[in-house]
């Protein structure tokens, strides 16, 4: 499991205003979709491991996330090869199979899709940790908040994740109580059996953090949330040169992708 | 001798109401509650339990949250899970095969098993017929075969939805913690909201990796096994949760129904 604490790593892009960070993460959302030619996927791959190495965010969370993607990744691009419906065959395995829709033969394009549709998926599973890992709370909500998104679903959003660390710390203890009874199944091998002992930890976990909600129901209302005024910010954040030079990237980036694609490149 | 002090007729003291319309709710619910919710979500994310055969993802614990969330937040449930999806999905991706969106297929979820538990149930009605309608809108929706993936969970949620003796036993039992039906109420009510979010998830996974019958076909037994175990395991943690709630006195979506 990916600890989070709330302490964000210092890099160059940590400096960057979180607006410019947030709609360079949706260009690559919107790029890794658009495109289904593995070379031009491979080439936003790039990007994304660039970034990341400019981030100083460590490699093996990369690792972390892909050891649940990897066998998966295999069976999506199995599935691709053997029923996309390609042009230029490779080698012939069978007759057709005509009721699972199989050709008889493996083709070039059923292969460059399924790669296509393996590392679109990388793209979209490494891209989106820069953002938080990156991004101090109060920075993160000041972004949103900006960009125009209601102030109180900015709240939960920011007070949601800077919760994390206490939750974690509660289910660390519960699953230590419940160790202590003798349930060993939260880390085992066993799916049933693991989704089993869910049950005994999110009772008392939902229950336990809903009595905490009070205690930030009070804390709230004493600082007047919701009061019908104006409401000012701690931290001011403007666009520097930086985040100047990276939107125009970022736009140029999704203007010329977006003007390929109509144009009939990057697509099988 | 004194005179008696004259009578202040004093003006009754309007109640003070804490409605859906009050600053620090949202749709009834405290806005810290859906925080925390949200946070539970995020955490609960992070915990895989199910592979997802041939998708980038895993059935996370968050899939029982989903399942049990409009029960204990009423429609703000949508909300609640769409700003914990946001952040869960930045942070532990592996729980999200719908990529980028992957957010809405859990605020789906919270959203039509919210406006049943409101007894919103035109609205919950319209809601899962858009769901259902989406599947249908794919041209691979219509190869041999694909009209069986939205029939096991969501056509029993439409049912439940719009036949009024189901629906008004079902909240009723929910609402009482009647100590029978309450098991089975809960199981519909978590089976209404887990169809909500798998059903958009198919939909969304099936126009981003452009997945076929011979994908689905083969896999749905293993679909159905998982939905079955998903919900068996969220009725379990609804009920605890919502009698641990009723007897802690603490807040839920149904103390607004009483008043």
């Amino acid at each position: 499991m990916m600890n989070i604490s709330q302490s964000t790593l210092n890099s160059p892009l940590q400096k960057l205003d979180g607006r410019t960070k947030l709609i360079a993460l949706m260009v690559i959302f919107i790029l890794a979709l658009v495109f289904s030619n593995p070379f031009v996927v491979v080439g936003l791959l790039a990007l994304v491991l660039i970034t990341w190495w400019i981030a100083r965010i460590p490699w093996s969370l990369i690792k972390d996330i892909m050891q649940f993607f990897l066998v998966i990744a295999i069976i999506i691009l199995v599935v691709q090869v053997f029923f996309y419906p390609g042009k230029i065959n490779l080698f012939r395995i069978s007759d057709p199979i005509k009721f699972i829709g199989f050709s008889g033969y493996i083709t070039l394009d059923g292969i460059e899709f399924g790669i296509a549709m393996v590392l679109r998926l990388v793209v979209i599973m490494i891209v989106a940790p820069l953002m938080v890992l990156t991004t101090p709370l109060p920075d993160f909500m000041l972004a949103l908040v900006k960009l125009k998104v209601p102030y109180r679903f900015a709240f939960i959003m920011t007070t949601a994740l800077s919760l994390l660390p206490s939750i974690q710390t509660h289910s660390g203890i519960i699953q230590q109580a419940q160790l202590c009874r003798g349930v060993t199944d939260f880390e085992g091998k066993n799916a049933w059996l693991k989704i089993k002992a869910s049950a005994g930890l999110l009772v008392p976990l939902i229950l336990g953090t809903f009595r905490d909600s009070q205690t930030l129901d009070v804390a709230m209302s004493s600082r007047a949330f919701g009061a019908p005024v104006k409401r000012t910010f701690l931290l001011e954040s403007h666009f520097r040169a930086a985040d100047i030079i990276l939107l125009v990237f970022s736009f140029l980036l999704l203007a010329g992708g977006i003007y390929l694609r109509v144009r009939g490149f990057g697509i099988l | 001798m004194t005179t008696p002090e004259p009578v202040v007729e004093l003006e009754p003291q309007k109640p003070i109401t804490r409605n859906w319309k009050s600053k620090g709710r949202i749709l009834g619910i405290p806005i810290s509650l859906m925080a925390i919710w949200a946070a539970l979500y995020i955490a609960s994310s992070a915990i895989p339990a199910l592979p997802v055969p041939g998708m980038a993802g895993m059935i996370t614990i968050n899939a029982i949250m989903t399942a049990i969330s409009g029960m204990i937040l009423g429609p703000a449930a949508a909300i609640a899970n769409a700003a914990g999806g946001i952040v869960a999905m930045m942070l532990f991706p592996y729980g999200f095969s719908a990529g980028p969106l992957g957010f809405l297929t859990v605020t789906m979820g919270g959203l039509v098993a919210g406006l049943l538990f409101a007894d919103k149930w035109v609205l919950a009605a319209i809601a899962e017929i858009l769901i259902i309608g989406s599947w249908f809108v794919n041209p691979k929706s219509w190869q041999p075969g694909m009209w069986l993936i939205p029939l096991p969970y969501s056509a029993i949620a439409l049912l439940v939805i719009i036949i009024p003796p189901v629906r008004k036993w079902m909240r009723t039992s929910i609402l009482t913690l009647h100590k029978v039906w309450m098991w089975p109420a809960v199981f519909l009510m978590c089976t209404v909201g887990h169809a909500a979010e798998f059903l958009t998830t198919n939909t969304m996974v099936n126009w981003m990796f452009n997945l076929s019958y011979q994908y689905w076909v083969p896999t749905m037994p293993y679909w159905v096994m998982v939905d079955t175990v998903v919900i068996a395991v969220s009725t379990a943690v609804g009920v605890g949760v919502l009698i641990g709630l009723r007897k802690a006195r603490l807040p839920q979506y149904a103390d607004n129904l009483e008043k």
